[in-house]
């Protein structure tokens, strides 16, 4: 038997409540940071809403724990797998991409860590040829680029690969006359962007 | 030169930029787009100087490279600092500063900003001032005419005062007034300036100390007036209002600094690269008219003089905390 | 009528060419930044702000407020398109519109939120030129205590939205509050619940995190699970039939629009609520009203036509406020204003007087921008609509970073993207346990706009909960908290009105 025939929705339901329930405490604990009272005296303290608020999260997760331990949700009498094997790994697989892809953010910046994650990406869940991957992946930081950094002016991570960028910036913000920039722009991403377009038609 | 030659030019310098970042004798220029951040949220006074700045810099080419503003107004400033502490030795990061960067060091020491090596003070531009008003029709405040009239009134009464968030500056100026006057007042917290404005107008509270432009809106309607400016001297923008000088409170006397600092650990060449583009801003005519006409002091200060002004005042910052706890 | 002239030139100055370029630009531009996870017009209007010290005022004006309406529209593209609310603005367009999609009808979907939106948009600017001055001082005496019974009255008209499970939907709502108060408390100035000590919680959540978290990571990990990343998103097709269909479907959405247009109105001209709450209370108070209510959420019309129309009526009623009082509602009025500023205009009561043209120039080109957005959106549906042609195995990663950027954005920093992904997965596990999660989105939202307005209360009032039901001293206050009762108590006495009723009859 596999894990995943193992994880029952009656026991994802228990787990997730009794977690929940943790949660709930451990905020009630970090509210409590600050003062959590209200009275003829003092004002209501910072803490007072979170705590409260916490507490009634508390007590909601136990009204489902009582409903689970009653029978009284759908959940506490079904036995069938909280999640079949196959979707398991896609989603397995998807999340471990994405952490390792805001770790990659961090390091490399993001329009390197995009080519590898779109790379690793389509080739994993799709069945278009490499040519295609290649230039999805290298075409869409590329986009990215143009829209964050040069449309709307917002930084996004460069992390180490920021050096890069600086010619890049140069040419971007360089006494170079507007026509001179859209064809490079031209030649540089629409066209492989057009590529790519024409490849979801041709190549598989 | 043709348009292939410049493309080449592109592609060949693309492919050279490990050689190109080998430092050379020419004088520091930003290499990317400069990000400037504002410890505050959009629409305030911080903000609002900080895209004034973006746009004469942009207007007038004073720059290479775009300067970008970034808000990040979490925790009173301590979350524009924290990232800028972080930034240490980058050159392509600013900060604008709000008085928030005197007082957040000392009220959440959780945070491990020092002020004075965390970051490299380049220029204050401009000190804003704060006013008393009151509503011209308030209903606890009628027939109050001069400051006197409402220190008396507002020693019997409890009256309530708008302000722009604890610990901020107007809650730490109402504290630096109970010490000398001898009133308290109830303090209830607005979001932004304009905020504060209108729960005055509105009738929610009765005085508060606002910027001037804050105010201004009411100020020109006639639907607020003000009682003392804590200056030396009057301000052109406001020609009938008292300088606290001139009604014999010297002590009454703060101001709002908006200066530029960059990261600790940036070269003297970025350093002076820097205060030199404010320069070149402060003395930019669209600049000058803008802020004088806003009522705003028109204030250079650099080097060693910035240095010594922000000393004093961090140190009256801490004392005012002190005295307000 | 002396501003019926002033609007009149305003339309007019919008419709010379320069301008109405500037104006189909600006559309577009809004469209597309609007659609953006994560970014908004908020964004759109920021950078324009440096553009706007080049070209004339009145020009820079046109353009702004084109981007302003562009990217209202935009957000209801994504919102529907993709399921992921493009702006703050269309979350409650999510509910159904999504669904719509799902089921092969975006088609009706996009066209209802265009036409609400033009709507909305019409109706305020009508109700605004009539009533501007009155409805200002109005705004005026809306304060601290008016605005909390207001948003007590919002969270009562979404009684209704969430699951079967008692426990679960007042879970959802509580965790949705609580999430809302980490950060700095505005009140005491002292930061709260900065969990290990990271900065990045310094500035609280932003709800755009939770909800791209929730509708873009989660739903795409619940659509995998589906399909198996086998199948396509939905299928559809594009001819007269569908269009007709589309259209027709307009005709049972009259009450919503009505409902829209004016709470839309009304709600936006508050200072520092606007276009937000709007769109979510008016979403819940058509469900509440409509006879269908139970469909709602798996894909009404009158369910996108309903938030589209309030949110666009809002974003013209939150000039009110913005022009008069120098109150910003958002974002980007905020920015608008320090662009005004910056521009050598006072926000406040004189500015009607003093610079009428101004005031109804932008005006009359938002309401110019609504029409072209209009055009623009129907002609551009099919174009929208080939977002759902592509195959899902690609479409997947594409929202990805859709996320990671829109996630990122906001305020530009990586801590955001980790909550966002923490978000994701823990609303897609919640959502299989029957977790209703659409009421902690509701609630991040509306939190720390109840939590400050009920401290300010209890200031004023050292501590008493009787300022909100005071009928003498706050009248609109406690009119409004007594219709928030009312609509609290409703649903729960509903049953057992029926259940007696019904015993009547048989009886």
């Amino acid at each position: 038997m596999s894990i995943t025939n193992k994880i029952t929705v009656k026991r994802a339901e228990i787990a997730v409540a009794v977690i929940l329930a943790l949660c709930s405490i451990a905020l009630m604990i970090k509210s409590s940071e600050n003062r959590i009272t209200w009275n003829a005296e003092e004002n209501m303290g910072a803490g007072f809403l979170p705590f409260y608020l916490s507490l009634g999260m508390l007590i909601c997760t136990i009204l489902t724990i009582i409903k689970f331990v009653l029978k009284r949700s759908p959940q506490s009498k079904d036995d069938t797998p909280f999640i079949d094997a196959v979707a398991f790994k896609f989603i397995a697989v998807t999340i471990i991409s994405l952490v390792v892809l805001v770790l990659a953010i961090g390091y490399l910046g993001i329009y390197f860590s995009l080519i590898f994650f779109l790379a690793f990406y389509l080739r994993y869940f799709s069945e278009k040829s490499i040519a295609f991957i290649t230039i999805f992946a290298i075409t869409t930081p590329i986009l990215t680029f143009l829209f964050f950094e040069w449309m709307l002016k917002i930084p996004l991570p460069q992390g180490v690969s920021e050096p890069l960028f600086y010619p890049v910036y140069d040419f971007m913000y360089g006494g170079f006359s507007f026509a001179v920039k859209m064809i490079f722009i031209i030649l540089t991403v629409l066209l492989p962007t057009a590529l790519v377009f024409l490849t979801t038609r041709f190549i598989k | 030169m043709s348009i292939i030659k410049k493309l080449a030019l592109v592609v060949v310098s693309l492919s050279l930029v490990a050689v190109s970042s080998v430092s050379s004798a020419k004088p520091f220029s930003p290499k990317k787009p400069v990000e400037l951040i504002i410890p505050a949220g959009q629409g305030g006074g911080a903000d609002e100087i900080a895209r004034l700045v973006q746009g004469v810099i942009e207007k007038n080419d004073y720059a290479s490279k775009p300067v970008i503003p970034i808000n990040k107004s979490g925790g009173s400033g301590g979350e524009a600092m924290t990232y800028v502490k972080k930034k240490a030795g980058d050159e392509h990061t600013l900060i604008i500063t709000l008085n928030n960067v005197l007082t957040t060091p000392v009220n959440q020491p959780e945070l491990g900003i020092d002020f004075f090596n965390d970051f490299t003070p380049l220029a204050r531009l401009i000190t804003d001032t704060f006013l008393v008003w009151i509503a011209t029709e308030g209903k606890n405040t009628a027939g109050v005419e001069t400051f006197d009239d409402f220190i008396d009134l507002a020693k019997g009464n409890g009256l309530v005062m708008g302000g722009t968030g604890s610990m901020s500056e107007d809650e730490l100026l109402l504290g630096m007034m109970r010490g000398q006057f001898g009133f308290d007042a109830k303090y209830v917290p607005y979001s932004g300036g304009g905020a504060v404005a209108k729960g005055l107008v509105g009738g929610e509270s009765d005085f508060t100390l606002n910027n001037p432009s804050e105010q201004m809106g009411f100020y020109q309607s006639g639907d607020s007036k003000a009682l003392v400016m804590m200056t030396p001297e009057r301000n052109p923008a406001f020609p009938e209002v008292p300088s606290s000088y001139e009604l014999g409170y010297p002590d009454l006397e703060y101001y709002m600094m908006r200066a530029f600092m960059a990261p600790a650990g940036i070269d003297a060449e970025v350093e002076k690269y820097y205060t030199g583009l404010l320069h070149t801003v402060y003395h930019d005519d669209e600049f000058q008219t803008f802020n004088i006409d806003d009522g705003k002091l028109m204030s250079w200060l650099e080097g060693f003089g910035l240095k010594d002004f922000l000393a004093i005042e961090y140190e009256k910052h801490g004392e005012i905390i002190k005295n307000f706890n | 009528m002396e501003t019926v002239g002033f609007l009149l030139d305003g339309i007019f100055t919008s419709l010379q060419w320069f301008n109405l370029a500037l104006l189909i630009f600006g559309c577009l531009i809004g469209l597309f930044v609007g659609a953006m996870p994560g970014l908004g017009s908020v964004n759109g209007v920021a950078i324009l702000i440096p553009i706007t010290f080049i070209i004339p005022p009145t020009a820079a004006i046109i353009f702004l407020a084109a981007v302003y309406y562009g990217a209202m529209y935009g957000g209801a593209i994504s919102s529907v398109m993709l399921g992921i609310p493009g702006a703050s603005t269309a979350v409650a367009t999510v509910f159904d519109g999504r669904p719509l999609a799902v089921k092969g009808e975006a088609m009706t979907a996009l066209t209802a939120a265009a036409v609400g939106s033009f709507v909305g948009g019409t109706v305020s600017v009508i109700l605004f030129t009539l009533f501007a001055p009155p409805l200002a001082e109005v705004a005026l005496r809306f304060n601290a205590p008016e605005t909390f019974a207001l948003m007590v009255m919002a969270f009562a008209t979404f009684v209704g939205l969430g699951g079967d499970d008692v426990p679960k939907t007042i879970f959802s709502i509580l965790i949705g509050l609580a999430l809302s108060t980490i950060g700095l408390d505005l009140i005491t100035g002292k930061p709260r619940l900065i969990f290990f000590n990271i900065p990045g919680f310094l500035h609280g959540i932003n709800f755009l995190v939770l909800a791209i978290g929730i509708y873009g990571i989660g739903e795409m990990l619940w659509t995998l699970e589906e399909t198996k990343g086998k199948v396509q998103m939905s299928k559809l097709s594009v001819n007269m039939k569908e269009v007709g269909r589309a259209f027709g479907a307009l005709k049972k959405t009259i009450m919503a629009m009505n409902i829209g247009s004016f709470l839309g109105f009304f709600v936006g001209i508050l200072p520092a609520a606007g276009a937000t709450p709007a769109s979510l209370m008016s979403y819940g108070i058509t469900k509440q009203l409509s006879k269908n209510s139970k469909e709602f959420g798996e894909g009404v019309p009158a369910g996108v036509v309903a938030p589209e129309c309030a949110n666009n009526s809002a974003s013209t009623g939150s000039m009110l406020p913005m022009l008069t009082l120098g109150i910003p509602g958002s974002p980007t009025t905020a920015i608008l204003l320090g662009g005004m500023i910056l521009w050598g205009l006072t926000p406040g009561p004189l500015l009607f007087t003093q610079e009428p043209e101004f005031v109804w120039g932008l005006i009359g080109s938002l309401y110019i921008a609504n029409f072209f957005t209009l055009v623009l959106n129907i002609a551009l549906i099919p174009a929208f609509l080939m977002v759902l042609r592509i195959p899902f195995a690609i479409l997947a990663p594409v929202i990805f970073v859709l996320c990671v950027t829109g996630g990122y954005a906001p305020t530009q920093s990586l801590h955001d993207v980790w909550l966002m992904l923490l978000f994701g997965f823990a609303g897609y596990i919640l959502r299989k346990l029957d977790y209703p999660v659409a009421p902690a989105v509701l609630s991040i939202v509306l939190g720390p706009l109840a939590e400050k307005a009920l401290r300010q209360s209890l200031i004023l009032s050292d501590g008493s909960m009787g300022i909100f039901f005071d009928v003498s001293e706050k009248p609109i206050a406690a009119v409004i908290m007594y219709i928030a009762i009312v609509l609290l108590i409703m649903p729960a006495f509903g049953p057992l009105y029926r259940r007696l009723f019904k015993k009547k009859q048989t009886a």
